[in-house]
């Protein structure tokens, strides 16, 4: 079935018109490779963090002030350095990766719910650090990064099917990257750690290390989303790493399912689709006939809620689930085959 | 756990995904049969300027229901809706409202959803200075849609960025604040000032406006401060002002939530306002935040919105019993808001253009559009607002005052008249000049076009007379 | 050979643990002595790295305790705003992610009370409000958001208990929703004040110090310390408070003595959504209160609780003096070399004090190990 929903992807543009392929199939492989970091830390490493909006946007940011020219006058946004776009893309990952080895460092020796509280204020504060040091970025963000793109890569500008092949390429990439690791004695030790703090760390293992490199590994993941995001959108601004987008992409984990890496894919379409064509729709006259009032955004809280409230597991896991009383015809559910981070102590 | 308790878990999920899918089902019904023209009006629902999204539709309704035939759906929500756009025989459809959020990210996603999606051929907006940008940037790439500003006060979409499909009707942010300048040195008598500014693009601009205007005529600047946007605690801001008797006047351009909080943190520092030492940018009487700030600021001069409220010229009054007409009531019945009445002057533009072009889109609208218009309170040139070479509105100004009427409510009122003001401010701004930034405008003497031309305006009228 | 590896690793951590401390404490000095001694009042143009908007404290001592004061009166309301954060998070393990909503939705409250009591649609001056006149609003937003907080805990929170990240999503969701709803229900989400009453409006001399500083502000200090005097005196001195502390400390045991700990769970978050409440009616009288704020006050009590240890009163005392005297006094006492430098790098000191403290002390300055 997986296999299945790849070949539709690949064929995508042949299939969606130009619109579903640049604005939601394009932004849903994006934002999946950024949610594909999340679960993988938090699947695999006990970790949820909400810093991956941050480390994408600071990766977009980087590349942005490194590959941008003065313009002659007028707006001067960011450092403009006009570096080669090959070499600012190698420095934006590369050190994307390192700040996220430098929070991870920060914050490995939290658990649970306190991790998620750290990475939540690096992403704010990555957020006021764009938004009020004006000469990296300000609050209007850097825009026509997309002109300047490696000779490789191509023009992200016109030629919208290479961005969408390349962001699948890069997809797929990361999702067998990922499962790659975590069949690496890294990997096995980083699920070990995850399960059993102490008993590894008696075993000899440097847990915080661990965990460290877990982080910078997923920085680096993120950094690739956030790469891809700039050739997308062409701009960058806070806007893009604000509470409300880190939020969001906590929402698209959990609407896939944490558990399970290619949930990050499935929330994040989706995310986006519910997102883009809620707005028209009939529910918010409901709303309004009710007397509850609200917009749209209402709407998504509630059918997040309900998702959280009816299957923590996301989407994939309802899906499981599903499948699961189809073949047994009612049968007791199979017991989740992937591990749930949702009961973690802190 | 019983096949019964199973199954409805799994139906109460199922039946979550079936409503939501039937939201985008219903929508998306969209085919278009005869040729008809697609308008998009973009604005905030959301954000610091989320109030704005009724009376930005309003004001851009409004003028399809007077010029094209259009009838609102409820004369009370403009978002509601509209039919029977009609203009030279083609039909015109508003095929969504965009719903910003005063962030870039969000902008560019609405204006691909509403001019991509919903395949919307012009756009009426967006609202903010920021989105303006973005939108900008997108219009450049995208040259056969046109786009008409809403109400963005930036400076850059028509200065630096400039598209040739990109249009505004009005003054940007500097604009709007001629004049202030001279009446600060001449009324009040200030030879030296400081000013406090959100530290942004919108914040930089508005302050642009004011140092130029008031350093061209000799005044002097003596500290800028720059509280980050969004600030919550103003105290150690305001504390950086010089004192109040080392200085003889504050200019103050902080907007959206912080206008109240910081001019309390004012008073919490140095004891009450005394409303001669202050004079603000148009969040003192506009947008929200004068409900917080006016009572403590009775008789400031304000800079203005592009916007005369309570002139009594003809076609002032023509175009507020248009707006009293199809949407009474809308904005609380300030019509003279540049929220209303530049939407509104964007889109009778466009009526006027696919008059113009007969229901043709694209380039040939873009060349149809009308380089001037009548503009609601514009009274040089017999009343018609030109636009420049880069598609941007050359617009008399008004500076305000903040008055107490006599029933006891708090309004504003006209008191000064500025011809023709330009957006290069008398040749200051170029699109090879910096942008205003936290030191640009430096602080020049030098001569504006309308310096010495200001005119009085009482109770509405304006007289012959100059400020001296 | 892999335990000779080990081993030397283990000799050079010591070392360098210790040059990194000396390092921290080095920076800390220096940073204190550049306020107190070497920093310089700045020219009219230009400026180097001593050079800073006041100077030192010797130069210019009544702008030195002014920022003080500035930062220990926003610690007041920091305070009240994290303490009742610190107290959900403490005994029921919840990160309420909608206490910032319950900070803007008892701001909105008040000032919709306030608004009824003396019928004006602008904002009220202060000779116009007395003192019941901003009582009452309080109070009625402090019950009504108390009341919106049993209400969550009772519906949503209570029958998934130790499902942290469940309990986590849950809150994020009703945060959306209450956002929203603030706008389409309270003023558009515009940015509203609750006005001080009128005796408030002035400045009073402080002994010793030397300076006049403002009433309504420290009026908040006050406030946040009586808060923080009542907290004290039920936490340690009533025996809900007694059962509290346990439930902190160990939940599963206090559980298992026989003790009621739903029904503590419930008053907890009732108290501490009405602080939150408080804290937003005060708020919106130092300023105002608008729609976006939620996610401000979120992240500074993410702070305060961060740095001063979780479930901890006088953990949250000293992470709201710390981060409010580190915010008051980066955004006047870094250098202004020119114009695009360097008072908007403020945001990067608060960073840096939740590094040090994390790096040093990762449960917090009060808190306890897991």
């Amino acid at each position: 079935m997986g296999i299945g929903a790849l070949v539709l992807v690949a064929l995508g543009p042949l299939v969606f018109n130009d619109y579903w392929v640049d604005a939601i199939l394009t932004q849903a492989l994006i934002v999946g490779i950024a949610a594909a970091s999340m679960i993988f830390l938090a699947a695999y490493g006990g970790m949820i963090s909400l810093a991956q909006t941050a480390l994408m946007g600071i990766a977009g940011f980087a590349l942005g002030n490194m590959v941008t020219q003065r313009t002659p006058g007028g707006e001067t946004k960011g450092l403009t350095l006009g570096w080669d776009p090959t070499l600012a893309l190698v420095l934006a990952i590369a050190g994307t990766t390192l700040i996220g080895i430098l929070f991870g460092a920060v914050a490995s020796r939290s658990l649970g719910i306190y991790f998620l509280m750290i990475t939540l204020t690096y992403s704010v504060i990555a957020f006021y650090f764009m938004g009020q040091v004006t000469v990296v970025s300000g609050f209007s963000g850097i825009s026509g990064i997309n002109r300047y793109t490696p000779s490789f890569v191509g023009d992200m500008v016109n030629d919208r099917y290479r961005l969408y092949y390349i962001a699948l390429g890069v997809a797929i990439v990361v999702y067998v990257l990922i499962r790659y690791v975590v069949k690496t004695p890294f990997g096995l030790a980083l699920q070990g750690i995850r399960d059993e703090p102490v008993r590894m760390s008696s075993l000899g293992f440097a847990v915080p290390l661990h965990r460290t490199l877990a982080f910078g590994f997923a920085a680096f993941l993120a950094s690739l989303s956030g790469v891809l995001l700039v050739w997308w959108q062409g701009q960058i601004a806070p806007g893009d790493i604000g509470l409300q987008s880190t939020i969001d992409l906590l929402i698209v984990a959990v609407i896939g399912g944490l558990g399970r890496v290619e949930g990050a894919w499935v929330g994040a379409i989706a995310f986006i689709v519910i997102n883009n064509y809620i707005r028209d729709s009939w529910l918010t006259d409901f709303l309004d006939d009710v007397k509850v009032g609200g917009s749209f955004n209402t709407i998504i809280g509630l059918v997040f809620l309900a998702i959280v409230i009816v299957s923590p597991d996301g989407l994939l896991g309802l899906w499981d689930r599903l499948w699961g009383l189809v073949r047994r015809g009612g049968g007791p559910a199979a017991p989740a085959v992937s591990p749930s981070p949702a009961g973690q102590q802190g | 756990m019983s096949r019964l308790t199973r199954r409805w878990k799994l139906l109460l999920p199922l039946s979550v995904v079936a409503v939501a899918a039937s939201a985008f089902v219903s929508t998306s019904g969209a085919t278009s049969q005869a040729r008809e023209v697609r308008v998009a009006i973009m604005t905030d629902c959301k954000g610091a300027f989320g109030f704005g999204y009724e009376p930005d539709i309003g004001g851009a309704q409004a003028a399809f229901a007077q010029w094209a035939g259009g009838k609102p759906k409820d004369a009370k929500k403009p978002s509601a809706g509209m039919t029977g756009i009609k203009v030279a025989g083609t039909s015109v459809k508003i095929v969504g409202y965009g719903c910003g959020d005063d962030t870039v990210p969000t902008a560019i996603k609405e204006t691909r959803r509403l001019m991509e999606q919903l395949k919307a051929d012009v756009m009426v907006g967006p609202l903010s200075g920021d989105e303006a940008v973005a939108v900008a940037n997108y219009a450049k790439a995208h040259p056969t849609k046109t786009f008409i500003i809403g109400t963005a006060g930036s400076q850059d979409p028509t200065l630096q960025i400039a598209p040739k499909n990109m249009f505004r009707y009005f003054g940007d942010g500097a604009q709007w604040n001629a004049g202030i300048g001279e009446i600060a040195y001449k009324k009040l008598k200030w030879r030296n000032a400081a000013i406090i500014m959100d530290d942004y693009s919108f914040g930089w601009t508005s302050a642009a406006g004011i140092i130029a205007d008031f350093c061209a005529i000799g005044g002097k600047i003596t500290k800028r401060v720059f509280p980050p946007l969004n600030t919550t605690d103003y105290a150690s801001y305001v504390q950086q002002l010089p004192a109040p008797s080392s200085v003889d006047g504050y200019f103050w351009v902080v907007g959206g939530t912080g206008t109240g909080a910081s001019l309390t943190a004012f008073e919490q520092a140095y004891g009450a306002l005394k409303p001669s030492q202050h004079i603000g940018n148009l969040f003192f009487a506009f947008l929200g935040a004068d409900k917080v700030v006016a009572p403590k600021v009775v008789s400031s001069y304000v800079g203005g919105f592009g916007t005369g409220p309570g002139l009594k010229t003809k076609q002032a009054k023509a175009y507020e019993a248009i707006m009293a007409k199809h949407y009474p009531g809308l904005n609380g019945g300030n019509y003279a808001d540049g929220f209303v009445s530049n939407y509104y002057h964007g889109a009778w533009a466009l009526v006027q253009g696919l008059q113009k072009s007969k229901g043709q889109v694209g380039a040939a609208l873009q060349a149809a559009l009308p380089r001037s218009i009548k503009s609601a309170y514009q009274v040089s040139n017999g009343g018609v607002m030109k636009l420049d070479g880069n598609r941007q509105a050359i617009q008399d100004q008004y500076p305000l005052q903040i008055v107490k009427n006599a029933d006891g409510s708090i309004g504003t009122s006209v008191v000064g008249f500025v011809p023709n003001v330009d957006q290069s401010f008398g040749g200051l701004f170029k699109k090879t000049s910096p942008a205003p930034g936290r030191a640009q405008p430096p602080c020049v003497k030098k001569s504006l076009p309308w310096q010495g031309k200001i005119k009085v305006v009482k109770n509405g009228t304006i007289t012959g007379e100059v400020i001296k | 050979m892999h335990a000779e590896v080990r081993v030397s690793a283990i000799a050079l951590r010591r070392p360098l643990q210790l040059a990194a401390r000396a390092l921290i404490v080095a920076g800390i000095a220096f940073a204190l002595l550049y306020v107190l001694l070497i920093a310089q009042p700045s020219p009219e143009v230009g400026g180097n790295w001593r050079t800073t908007n006041f100077g030192s404290a010797i130069d210019d001592w009544k702008s030195f305790v002014r920022t003080l004061l500035n930062g220990v009166t926003s610690a007041g309301l920091l305070f009240i705003v994290a303490s009742g954060f610190s107290l959900i998070f403490g005994l029921m393990r919840v990160v309420n992610m909608a206490h910032g909503s319950f900070y803007l939705l008892g701001g909105y409250i008040a000032y919709e009370i306030q608004q009824d009591m003396t019928g004006q649609g602008f904002a009220l001056l202060g000779t116009e409000v007395n003192t019941y006149e901003w009582v009452l609003p309080a109070l009625v937003a402090v019950a009504v958001i108390g009341g919106v907080g049993l209400v969550t805990q009772q519906v949503f929170l209570r029958w998934n208990q130790g499902q942290e990240l469940r309990q986590a999503l849950i809150t994020i969701a009703l945060s959306v929703i209450l956002a929203d709803q603030v706008i389409a229900h309270f003023n558009e989400g515009i940015a509203s004040t609750v006005t001080w009453p009128g005796w408030t409006n002035r400045l009073v001399g402080i002994p010793l110090l030397g300076v006049d500083y403002s009433l309504a502000r420290l009026l908040v200090l006050l406030l946040g310390v009586l808060v923080g005097v009542a907290l004290w005196a039920w936490l340690y001195r009533t025996r809900t408070g007694m059962v509290i502390r346990a439930g902190v400390d160990d939940r599963q045991m206090t559980s298992a003595l026989g003790v009621n700990i739903q029904l503590t769970f419930a008053i907890a978050f009732v108290v501490g959504s009405a602080l939150a409440a408080f804290g937003g009616v005060v708020g919106a009288s130092q300023g105002a209160v608008a729609s976006g704020q939620d996610g401000q006050w979120l992240l500074n009590s993410l702070v305060v609780v961060i740095i001063g240890g979780m479930g901890s009163l006088i953990g949250a005392v000293a992470g709201s003096l710390l981060y409010g005297l580190v915010f008051a006094f980066s955004a006047v006492y870094l250098p202004t070399t020119g114009d695009n430098c360097c008072t908007q790098y403020s945001i990067v000191f608060t960073f840096i004090l939740l590094a040090l403290v994390l790096a040093f002390r990762p449960q917090g300055l009060f808190g306890r190990h897991g």
